[in-house]
């Protein structure tokens, strides 16, 4: 009898032992095999599967190293992914983002590959705008895999219905066409307009447009007098606008609309303008509630001065500082990086490429993409700039901007109120 | 001194309605090898609790005296109270606790009366109960995410069944803005969480109806009792204990499940469906843990303080019986 | 049966009780239409009460595009062997705090209480690195272990309850004849308190099945992730994908559903076990 109860007390207990005998254990196998962890923070599934295919492009290339992808549900992408390079353990090549390379960087999480790059034959092939945005500070914590911007998608059949010439090309255009499409009885609306979820990104986008001039394009959050964007009196104007366009032109339960909400609602045509990120061109596609001919994509929208500031987003792929696989994991950042992979990418997901040879491919000038070309023949017009996104308190101003916008369309601030708090916020920020 | 008084309710569930017939027996035999048999009995739980559950949750105490933010961790000095402060000086704040007694409160009430009127009817046999009570009971099952997530779809504006039907009985005539309006989505949160509570309360108090003996009733309808008097001179008395039990627990996990709002509504529009469990989340997404941590204390110590009041409030109406 | 029930409250009754049913059901109802709707349909207007084609389609995805299957054997597993040893663990526990009358039991049972009043997220950072040391990250094992902790509070604190309703005179009559105490306990109380203890796995078991917090930290790739980490996966960036997130969810609840229609009697049973005896 003695025995059985040591056995079922020991059930437990020997559970608990085992965890300290098995600690330390290597992952790479013994074989001279290396195993490289990789985490995707924007995770979808289209996306994951494509880039399966490329790993597995690359193992074929390099037959001793062996590519563990990790998706977690984006949601709690990034705060996994802080956890893991905590941790220090279980990851080696993961994807940054420009607004959480910030706090990556400050706590040391991530890996320097300015020396490992330094001779890499792949600078050549970048843009421009690759090779600026490869640098984060004196320093490169990851090479970007693709860029994001902003551009209009409309409804072509219901502007032309309504009796507009084009699609908006202004913010007051906007206004306008959104006013005259929205019916809510029928469940049509004009304008996708974003309240939920980082929300202040459209936000931004009209106040920027609103004082283009001023801009100061290495950190568009600020005017070239050192002022913040918020305390400029255009500012005020660009804010009751956008109020404006939220009560008459957009749907009433896009208070709560984030970034899936509002490509839902152009995609499943309930409302005819949406301002987004080019990856969105690959889901609209897929739509069967609207045609291929139905829609189109316009510029970003100018504001009274003529002028837009195109933000530029962008993410890609670095090295956690703890990895003990460094070498490898720059081999795979830069086969990711470069050629057809980088091509395949930028495709797949639809994102401003980073590679110079896509300007001549047809992919990036037909259809929804001839809006982008358009936006770089014109530099003057659709400004090119910074946000300070890389700044470690940007979740902080993600997380103030937008609970306090959302006041602001539900009647519980005022605009004023806002644009002073924002104001203060970033002018305190900035001072240190 | 909250914990003995906790622990009197719970061994209470034996002793309400019978004298407690083991307690006598218990004082037995108490040598070293019973000791040593107890020591091992106990130990598994212990070692697992303690490891996986007290271990953490101490470590990450620690958090809430710190300047812990996972944004810039190089500078982590410990900071006394101001992570409190800083909670307490949120203006938000009054909105965030007056939502959460709106949610625990909203929620509890319907839960309790639904659930007591239930129980109350499934009580005796008909035919089908069996299968009746498998559907009954199905919501109880279904993860708090999955009923977000499934309500979030039903009280979709534009494409939601909630809207259709309302509109098709006519009961409103344009679609309402369920999640995008603070007071309706709060609403919507509370509806949700009443249909998963509900079948909690129905088969605790069932359970405990189905203990309560058929003489009890016989007597009381010798003595002439009609049906509400049985019901609050029988029924009530006899599954006291129990329920004020089955209430305690249920208000300590609804004040502790952000899941339902953090799928439905994440807590907006403009931070108004926030409770304090999902302002907790909020938190940490900025990466804040050490105000988190701060606001768990504040949550941890609340419901010791409410249970303690609470136990002491239920004791007296055990006794006079 | 103190008199016949009335005409008035027999109605009374029928109708309250097929509101509760059709209000409890009709979510169910919703989600089964909206996984059989084919993808892109569920956002035509006026809504369809009933597919006016059934389509496979959200289902079929779940198989071919993501390892649904895989998810569905790790959620059984971790669930059933978390469950099993919860509930035996807790059995010990439960029986030493229902039998025996020491000091320190009360902050024994004040500790176990006190698990439930802590918020997770407190605890989430220590334990994430703590699992790291172990290298139990990405690991079945790991993350039953972490289950089987959170189970045994309330699975103790329930089956206590239990105990104190079964005479000590069944186990002391049985040691007396010479079984040792844990045999007392397996061979004479257990399978008198039989629906209690289904009771307390079915209690585990669902719990477990239908966690996501711990499993999106804790797991990684697709050979040990949850049922509940793919349903999050759903959510993407700028796509909800409800057609396959209702086919999931139908494909989740099923398993409990069936659960619940076998053991509902005993679950009413063992609760009522170990409630109050009139």
């Amino acid at each position: 009898m003695k025995k059985k109860l040591t056995a079922i007390t020991a059930l437990g207990v020997a559970a608990v032992l085992a965890l300290s005998g098995c600690g330390g254990g290597s992952k790479d196998a013994a074989d001279g095999k290396v195993t490289l962890k990789m985490v995707e923070s924007l995770t979808n599934p289209t996306r994951t599967e494509t880039l399966k295919t490329l790993l597995a492009g690359f193992e074929k290339e390099n037959p001793n190293i062996k590519v563990d992808l990790i998706s977690p549900p984006t949601d709690s992408a990034d705060q996994k992914i802080q956890q893991m390079l905590q941790s220090g353990k279980g990851v080696d090549v993961v994807e940054a983002r420009d607004i959480t390379i910030g706090s990556f960087g400050a706590n040391n999480w991530l890996y320097d590959m300015s020396a490992d790059l330094k001779d890499w034959n792949g600078w050549a092939d970048l843009t421009d705008n690759a090779v600026k945005y490869s640098k984060q500070g004196d320093k490169t914590y990851f090479i970007p895999y693709g860029f994001y911007g902003l551009s209009l998608f409309y409804r072509t059949d219901l502007v032309k219905d309504a009796g507009f010439s084009g699609p908006p090309a202004s913010w007051t255009d906007l206004l306008e066409q959104s006013e005259k499409l929205n019916q809510p009885d029928a469940n049509k609306f004009g304008y996708a307009f974003r309240g939920g979820t980082n929300a202040n990104s459209n936000a931004v986008a009209i106040i920027e447009a609103y004082t283009a001039d001023q801009v100061d394009v290495e950190n568009a959050f600020l005017l070239k007098d050192g002022k913040t964007i918020f305390s400029a009196p255009e500012a005020q104007t660009a804010m009751d606008d956008y109020l404006e366009l939220f009560k008459k032109g957009s749907p009433p339960s896009s208070v709560a609309w984030g970034y899936p909400e509002m490509v839902q609602g152009f995609s499943n045509g309930s409302t005819s303008f949406l301002l987004q990120d080019p990856e969105v061109i690959a889901t609209i596609k897929e739509s069967t509630s609207i045609k291929e001919d139905q829609w189109s994509v316009a510029p970003l929208l100018v504001g009274p001065t003529g002028k837009a500031i195109q933000p530029v987003g962008t993410a890609g792929w670095g090295i956690a500082q703890a990895s003990t696989a460094k070498p490898e994991a720059i081999k795979l950042v830069k086969y990711l990086s470069q050629g057809e992979p980088a091509t395949t990418f930028t495709k797949e997901n639809s994102l401003v490429p980073i590679l110079k040879s896509a300007a001549k491919d047809p992919f990036y000038s037909e259809g929804p993409w001839a809006a982008y070309v358009k936006m770089n023949e014109q530099p003057e017009t659709y400004i090119s700039a910074v946000q300070p996104r890389t700044v470690s308190w940007w979740t902080e101003w993600i997380a103030k901007s937008d609970g306090e916008l959302q006041r602001v369309i539900t009647g519980k601030m005022t605009t004023k109120d806002l644009l002073a708090s924002w104001d203060k916020f970033w002018t305190e920020k900035m001072a240190g | 001194m909250a914990l003995n008084a906790e622990q009197e309710v719970v061994r209470g569930r034996s002793s309400a309605g019978a004298p407690p017939q083991t307690s006598y027996t218990r004082k037995k035999r108490f040598n070293s090898k019973t000791a040593l048999t107890m020591l091992a009995f106990m130990a598994p739980a212990a070692i697992f609790v303690g490891i996986f559950t007290y271990y953490p949750m101490i470590s990450g105490s620690q958090m809430a005296f710190r300047n812990w933010n996972l944004n810039d961790l190089s500078d982590t000095s410990w900071v006394g109270w101001g992570n409190f402060r800083t909670l307490f000086e949120n203006p938000e704040f009054g909105t965030i606790v007056r939502n959460t007694i709106v949610w625990v409160v909203g929620s509890l009430v319907p839960q309790v009366v639904i659930g007591f009127a239930l129980a109350l009817f499934l009580k005796r046999k008909f035919k089908f109960r069996g299968a009746y009570q498998a559907f009954i009971f199905f919501p109880w099952a279904v993860s708090g995410f999955l009923i977000g997530m499934l309500f979030r779809w039903m009280f979709n504006a534009e494409f939601g069944v909630v809207n259709d039907l309302l509109m098709k009985v006519g009961i409103i005539h344009s679609p309402v803005p369920w999640l995008a309006e603070p007071g309706f989505a709060m609403t919507a949160i509370i509806i949700a969480n009443i249909w998963y509570g509900v079948t909690f309360f129905a088969i605790m108090i069932l359970a405990a109806l189905q203990s309560v003996s058929d003489e009890m009733y016989e007597a009381a309808a010798i003595d002439g009792a009609g049906k509400i008097r049985t019901f609050f001179s029988i029924t009530l008395p006899a599954i006291s204990v129990t329920l004020g039990l089955t209430i305690l627990l249920r208000i300590i996990w609804i004040f502790n499940f952000p899941d339902i709002i953090w799928a439905m509504t994440g807590g907006g529009p403009a931070d108004q469906t926030h409770i304090i469990t999902t302002y907790m989340i909020k938190i940490t997404q900025k990466g804040d843990y050490g105000q988190a941590s701060a606001l768990g204390l504040i949550v941890v110590f609340t419901l010791m303080l409410f249970a303690a009041f609470y136990l002491m409030a239920v004791r007296p109406r055990k006794e006079n019986r | 049966m103190i008199n016949k029930e009335s005409v008035l409250s027999r109605t009374s009754k029928i109708i309250f009780l097929s509101i509760c049913l059709i209000v409890t059901v009709f979510p169910l109802y919703w989600i089964v239409i909206t996984s059989l709707k084919a993808p892109g349909t569920i956002y035509s207007l006026p809504l369809d009460y009933w597919p006016k084609e059934i389509s496979f389609e959200n289902y079929i995805g779940l198989f071919t595009k993501s390892d649904f299957g895989q998810y569905m054997i790790n959620s059984l597993l971790v669930a059933t062997v978390a469950a099993t040893v919860a509930t035996l663990i807790s059995l010990l526990s439960a029986y030493v705090l229902a039998r025996f009358q020491f000091s320190g039991r009360g902050a024994v049972l004040g500790a176990f209480l006190l698990t439930q009043m802590i918020p997770g997220f407190i605890a989430l950072g220590p334990l994430y690195m703590m699992m790291t040391n172990f290298d139990l990250v990405d690991s079945k094992t790991g993350l039953i272990l972490i289950y089987i902790a959170v189970c045994i509070p309330f699975c103790t604190i329930m089956l206590r309850g239990f105990f104190e309703n079964v005479p000590d005179a069944l186990e002391e009559a049985a040691m007396i004849d010479g079984c040792s105490r844990l045999s007392a306990l397996f061979r004479v109380l257990v399978p008198v308190m039989m629906p209690g203890i289904a009771a307390s796995f079915i209690f585990n078991f669902v719990n477990c099945w239908n966690e996501l917090f711990l499993s999106v930290t804790l797991m990684n790739s697709d050979e040990n992730k949850t049922i509940p980490t793919a349903l999050a996966g759903f959510i993407s960036s700028f796509n909800i994908d409800w057609g396959s997130m209702s086919a999931a969810a139908v494909l989740t609840v099923v398993p409990t559903l069936v659960i619940f229609a076998f053991a509902s009697k005993f679950i009413v049973q063992g609760l009522t076990a170990g409630a109050v005896k009139g």
